[in-house]
């Protein structure tokens, strides 16, 4: 026989001033015969409080309930205090639900009459659900602490720096043939970044060096399977697909870059693959190998235009680092040849870093010249412009540098495919929440930091690796185990028709295909309990545990006798 | 429509065009593909079955174009191949509609094309069922006429296919063009690499001019578009509000064969006949006594309602719930007309195309502009549809 | 007892609570002090958030109340730090916890004690804009959901008269006006410091009117004005009337010059603003004067597209030259074009984006913390040029807007990130 506690809680005078509770729970008892069930229905004082926590423990106990009804303040507030007490008696906390009387009813409803009929209501509902709700035992699973980084560029290289431990390995995989990515092709950094050359060469000889760390080069992903705490990769190398290694590991850092937007390819950049006309990265190179800047002939520019924001009509958003980076290489131009003309074409400046207005500043006292214009493009060496006050302008320069935009690396496409993770709609991969959650995806274990999530500098790329080494740590701790949610979703295989609706909505990849049984099956410890599959299935095959349909509808029926 | 100039050949009509389209089917028996999907009359001689045929003969008794749609051909193709492309190349022929139905199944991991060659033809329209049960021979006879006649306004076909403007080309792989009025001939429209493929296989290389051919379908297609109008303002007042629902399916015995007979209804148990969507005597009790009386079967107008929701981005108009419906509930033209509004709100037509993604497994950012225009239209005048 | 792993986290912001949730999940004990009595930091003022203009308190609110309700994490409010001692593994913290004059443990907040409380005074974390008591929660929806007294306004506390009007509102007893202030010690083995940033102080700047002329507003001001548990009730009326603006100017870049840097995120929300406004006067010209559109991540320039024709753009140079004055009754914001030509623009509201600088107590907590300061003012980062959130001294670290200008993403990558070195700290120092 179903007993039902059902316990009306005072909160001062914030419930009891407010609503009848000696009403409620007299319907509360009519439910009884009509039910079938027992019913136990008592108000207390504060049951939120230390003695109201016992006094539960105490009535749970001696009246041998099976399930456990409260009608309280928000879930917000006090729902886990409850939970908690259930686990200390030996009701399951899911077979117990926390109705908001007060917030809904007393607070919000001044006349005492339609208070008390709305909280019987809602409290009647509740107990009609707690009827169809089940045990739940919450299950604890073994992890694999270790960490697949894909990408040996700075992320990756840090990520894995900061992640390998006595306890915790690290793979970290790279298509080239060695580690650094773009970052180890500058010969300088900005000078806030003083010494920062050194140390990134500093970082891959460490990485090299670091036993905890397996670098695999000339290797790229082919599949992932799984979730947090136990993924299945595979791996392959680039130049011989057939030959693969497996890993298993319990999180993965993406780590993939970026590349330059094809500004050659751009109509404003005509003949952008001529002579003297570079990008950004050219110059870098160029720099680094040389030590300066020259012509095809080997002589020194007597001028050099640098054009800032080449390609971002095009891409849609700032990349945010070229202002700064080319700045400093317009620097280093006039730095080394104090009779050059250099002049930066610029628009709107991105200058966010609280050092960076005071180089541009620096930067202009040494002689390069900056031009504010609205349009600007290129003909070869000839560039035309127009500036903010309309005026029109054409000049003919020795050299042309162009600051493309950021894009994401090559193969971002297919491997976002592979790993089951969102992209952006600029092509970057997506954060889990852009604000408060910015190096995590949407699939739980699967992270992203540097220029692969968005464009940014070296310090923002080591600050992004170094967060998401901070969540693997915590998240992914050797020797313990995870305890994943059990309000999850459940496909009914009997019903199931293999149309991967449910599959196409979860933005988790919560979802799988069995393809021997042609049905879709929910991988129990990444699904979020979102019910968006419960949604989209038309054959009612998905249930959302504690969520059920039954349990849903038959509250409303109730509330709405 | 192919994206070349010239898509098309000109074949000449030997003894019909079913006759001629048979000749051609079997020739490629054996060659480019190895099985058909046809109707065939059955031997009690008084409906069409889908036959998957291999033998000749059995191909020259085939009625290619049949007066009539018993099973949605999507149906047939969808047991043919839920479970894989298989190896057997397959060639099926089909109406449009049929065709619609399949491109939707596809999307929803029901039917695999892989292997399989989708023809389709210039449709006049299907006769009602009830006509082909009431005299089959009479129908078939009637239905002849409007073929060899290359009629496609018949007030004699079933309603929905009166207002069918996806009567003509569509996504299959070829496509038989009738409406050019030439009774001499018909057009072999290629459609895909695959249908391109088979043709050449059939030694028939595509390079007719089809301005002509297009013409004639557009000027078909306008007055079908103004008999959608038509139908549709008079469907209108029979589903705003729920009182002009209830009062529509008033007479429905929720024997739900509209929901069985419907090819894009493919759940292997329907929600509406599922346990959780019966109720308890109690609740029965305490409608009937708040509203003065509970009908059973309960919840048909949410069954409907349910069944629109579930299906009507995908309802290809193909009117076979009609068909089925022993009441005579016109419920082919409702459904379309809820359809024609709910994919004009998605901005999506079902059938078109594989590429385009049925809207439930999709989000768009800026999708549903079209409901606020609805909305706000028709608030502000009486008539919100165009 | 300390085992070296406890944390000790100054500021209670989204840095600060973001770092405490990381931590506890390891089981470390985490001490989160906040020198206010709620918790939240400053992206609580905040009604929505760019770049998806998501409601802050629905994005907060859970993290709030996680940190709240986490066993291993003591929040202790109304607290500052007064002197830190030791080394890594082995700090010793000296704090001073101001009394609240509630008990936390019986107060429900039910909010009976506001009313009988006959002081009134300007709020200052409603910008002085609305009005509290002395016994007090800073704004609707503060959590913990537990008044403080102002000990300086309280009528009884402050010396001035007998009153007890709180104490018997209350139906719990939860007042107790002979709480004293409590000095603690804590020992941990690392700290984290991110006790976010401050508005430049317009008033110091005379050419803009603000203090002179009610029309003119600070950005967190308006973030009050806007907000629909704030002082206006988000009706968005002016100081002083009833009245909504007709015409509004958002000036970017104030400060920009004097202090010499860009602070990256007041774009972004000067444009959030004239949103905002758009969106609830409908009738109502916005104008945005800018030097230079900010706008480095990947979603923001979509955002300022998304709202362009609510605003006009009007482009200014000479930053250090735009003034405000009155003229007709109406604002004249006076500023220099493209060309350097003088233009103006009459309006009834401006509101000015000063610059971020440094919270107020920065310099007083790295003095205390033995950490140095670059030359803004700001918590300087050490470490070869690549350093992120590490500070000259071991086991301290540095996260947030006490760093630098950022936006709320930056100060939970930091955040995150100080805690992957709180972790490696542990691993290398107790073994």
């Amino acid at each position: 026989m179903k007993k039902v506690g059902v316990y009306i809680c005072e909160c001062g005078p914030n419930i009891a001033d407010n609503v009848d509770i000696e009403r409620i729970l007299a319907s509360v008892s009519s439910m009884e015969e009509s039910e079938g069930i027992e019913i136990v229905a008592k108000p207390y004082k504060l049951l939120c409080s230390g003695e109201g926590q016992e006094y539960l423990k105490e009535e749970i106990e001696t009246n041998q309930l099976t399930h456990l009804v409260i009608g309280a303040c928000s879930p917000r507030d006090h729902n886990s205090t409850f939970i908690n007490v259930c686990k200390q008696t030996r009701l399951n906390p899911y077979l117990y639900k926390l109705i908001n009387i007060r917030e809904h009813c007393a607070w919000i409803v001044h006349d005492k009459e339609k208070a008390t009929d709305k909280a019987i209501q809602y409290i009647r509902g509740g107990i009609r659900r707690v009827l169809y709700q089940s045990e739940l035992h919450e299950k604890k699973l073994d992890i694999n602490p270790d960490v697949l980084v894909i990408g040996g560029g700075i992320a990756g290289i840090e990520a894995a720096l900061c992640l390998a431990g006595p306890e915790r390995r690290v793979f970290l995989v790279e298509k080239s043939d060695k580690l650094g990515g773009k970052a180890a092709e500058w010969g300088s950094l900005l000078p806030r970044q003083a010494g920062g050359v050194k140390a990134i060469q500093d970082k891959i000889g460490q990485t090299e060096a670091n036993t905890g760390i397996q670098v695999i080069t000339k290797t790229r992903v082919n599949n992932i399977i799984g979730f947090l705490g136990n993924f299945e990769a595979e791996l392959c190398q680039v130049d011989d697909p057939e030959t693969t290694t497996d890993l298993t590991v319990g999180a993965i850092v993406v780590a993939t870059g970026f590349r330059l937007n094809e500004v050659s390819s751009l109509p404003e950049f005509k003949s952008a693959d001529s002579d003297e006309v570079y990008t950004t990265l050219d110059v870098e190179r160029m720099l680094k190998e040389k030590g300066q800047v020259a012509l095809q002939t080997g002589e020194k520019p007597k001028s050099v235009a640098l054009i800032f924001c080449a390609g971002r009509e095009k891409v849609g958003y700032c990349s945010q680092i070229c202002c700064s980076t080319t700045i400093k290489i317009a620097r280093q131009i006039k730095e080394q040849n104090p009779e050059t003309a250099v002049k930066c074409f610029i628009r709107d400046l991105c200058l966010p870093h609280k050092d960076d207005q005071a180089f541009y500043q620096q930067a202009r006292d040494l002689g390069v010249e900056f031009v504010r214009v609205q349009t600007v493009k290129s003909d070869g060496v000839g560039v035309h412009y127009t500036c903010m006050d309309q005026s029109n302008g054409t000049e003919k320069f020795d050299m042309v540098i162009l600051a493309p935009a950021m894009e994401p690396a090559e193969g971002t496409t297919e491997l976002s495919e592979i790993l089951g993770i969102p992209l952006h709609e600029t092509g970057f991969y997506e954060e889990a929440h852009q604000t408060i959650n910015p190096v995590a995806t949407a699939t739980d274990g699967i992270f992203v930091a540097g220029t692969a999530r968005g464009p940014g500098g070296v310090t923002a790329t080591l600050n992004q690796a170094q967060a998401v080494a901070g969540k693997i740590m915590v998240q992914l701790i050797p020797g313990e185990q995870i305890v994943p949610e059990v309000k999850v979703s459940e496909i009914l295989e009997a019903f199931c028709m293999g149309c991967k609706t449910c599959l196409d909505v979860c933005h988790y990849g919560a979802i799988v295909f069995d393809e021997d049984k042609g049905i879709s099956v929910v991988k129990e410890a990444v699904c979020r309990g979102c019910g968006n599959c419960v949604g989209s299935c038309p054959s009612g095959a998905i249930q959302l545990k504690h969520f059920t349909k039954p349990q849903l509808y038959q509250e409303v029926i109730e509330a709405l006798r | 429509m192919s994206k070349s100039s010239k898509p098309g050949i000109k074949i000449p009509v030997k003894n019909g065009i079913e006759q001629t389209v048979r000749t051609l089917l079997n020739k490629a028996l054996g060659h480019s593909i190895d099985a058909l999907l046809m109707p065939v009359k059955v031997p009690s001689k008084d409906s069409y079955a889908w036959i998957l045929m291999q033998d000749s003969d059995v191909v020259n008794d085939a009625s290619p174009m049949a007066a009539g749609m018993p099973v949605q051909g999507a149906k047939a193709l969808k047991s043919l191949t839920r479970k894989g492309g298989g190896s057997l190349r397959v060639a099926a022929l089909m109406r449009p509609c049929e065709v619609r139905a399949a491109i939707e199944l596809v999307k929803l991991n029901q039917i695999n094309l892989e292997n399989v060659v989708l023809i389709s033809y210039d449709c006049p329209g299907a006769l009602p069922l009830s006509e082909l049960s009431d005299n089959f021979e009479a129908a078939e006879k009637k239905f002849k006429v409007l073929l060899s006649s290359r009629c496609f306004d018949s007030p004699d076909v079933k309603p929905v296919c009166q207002f069918c403007t996806g009567f003509s080309m569509g996504a299959a792989d070829i496509h038989i063009g009738l409406a050019d009025g030439d009774t001499g001939h018909l057009l072999l429209i290629s459609g895909s690499p695959k249908g391109k493929a088979f043709l050449s296989a059939a030694g028939l290389n595509v390079d007719e001019d089809l301005s002509a051919y297009k013409k004639q379908v557009d000027l078909i297609l306008k007055k079908k578009t103004q008999k959608t109008k038509e139908i549709f303002q008079a469907v209108q007042p029979m589903v705003e509000g729920l009182e002009n629902l209830a009062e529509t399916f008033s007479n429905c015995i929720g024997c739900h064969n509209c929901q069985s007979a419907c090819p894009i209804c493919y759940c292997r148990q329907c929600y509406f006949d599922s346990k959780e969507s019966k109720l308890e005597p109690a609740y029965y009790m305490e409608k009937a006594e708040k509203r003065g009386g509970v009908s059973f079967p309960h919840d048909r107008v949410l069954f409907h309602v349910g069944r629109m929701s579930h299906m009507s981005l995908s309802c290809v108009s193909c009117g076979q719930c009609t068909d089925a419906c022993p009441v005579s509930i016109p419920v082919a033209k409702v459904f379309s007309y809820v359809a024609s509004q709910t994919q004009q709100a998605f901005e999506y037509s079902a059938g078109k195309s594989v590429s385009e993604a049925i809207p439930l497994k999709e989000f768009k950012e800026d999708e549903l502009q079209k409901i606020h225009e609805i909305v706000k239209s028709a608030e502000s005048q009486e008539s919100p549809h165009e | 007892m300390s085992d070296g792993s406890q944390v000790l986290i100054i500021g209670a912001g989204i840095a600060g609570m973001e770092a405490s949730l990381m931590l506890s999940r390891t089981g470390r004990k985490v001490y989160l002090i906040e020198k206010l009595p709620l918790i939240g930091g400053k992206v609580i003022k905040n009604e929505e958030s760019f770049p998806n203009l998501e409601c802050s308190t629905c994005m907060v609110a859970p993290i709030q109340q996680a940190v709240l309700q986490d066993p291993n994490i003591e929040t202790l409010t109304l607290t500052t730090v007064e002197k830190i001692e030791g080394e890594a593994g082995h700090f010793t913290v000296s704090v001073l916890k101001k009394a609240r004059y509630v008990k936390m443990a019986d107060c429900i907040g039910c909010g009976m004690c506001y009313d009988p409380c006959p002081v009134s005074l300007d709020n200052e974390w409603e910008e002085n804009l609305g009005k509290r008591k002395a016994i007090y929660v800073p704004t609707a929806g503060s959590l913990p959901n537990v008044p403080s007294i102002d000990s300086l306004q309280c009528l009884k506390l402050s010396g001035q008269k007998e009153c007890s009007a709180c104490v018997e509102a209350c139906m719990f007893g939860a007042i107790d006006l002979t709480e004293k202030d409590k000095k603690l010690d804590i020992e941990v083995g690392t700290i984290i410091i991110a006790t976010g940033s401050d508005l430049y102080d317009v008033a110091q700047l005379s050419r803009l009117g603000y203090g002179k002329y009610p029309g003119v507003y600070t950005s967190m001001e308006f973030e009050r004005l806007f907000a629909s548990n704030g002082p206006t009730s988000g009706e968005l009326t002016m100081r002083d009337s009833e009245h909504q603006p007709k015409s509004v100017a958002i000036v970017h870049c104030v400060g920009r010059e004097e202090l010499g840097y860009c602070s990256g995120v007041c774009c972004l929300y000067s444009f959030k603003h004239a949103h905002f406004l758009k969106h609830k006067l409908g009738d109502v010209a916005v104008y945005n004067l800018y030097t230079d559109i900010c706008v480095p991540d990947k979603t923001h320039q979509k955002f300022v597209e998304s709202i362009r024709e609510e605003t006009q753009l009007v482009f200014y140079t000479e930053p250090t030259e735009l003034s405000v004055d009155k003229k007709d009754g109406m604002l004249c914001v006076n500023y220099l074009d493209a060309s350097g030509g003088k233009k103006s623009i009459n309006v009834e509201m401006v509101i000015l984006a000063p610059a971020m600088v440094p919270g107020k107590d920065t310099k007083k907590l790295a003095k205390i913390a033995g950490i140095g300061l670059d030359d803004k003012g700001f918590l300087a980062v050490d470490g070869d040029g690549l350093g992120t959130v590490e500070t000259g001294k071991k086991g301290i670290f540095i996260a947030g807007c006490a760093v630098g200008p950022g936006d709320i993403q930056n100060s939970v990558i930091q955040a995150e990130s100080a805690v992957s070195k709180v972790m490696s700290t542990f691993l290398s120092e107790v073994s």
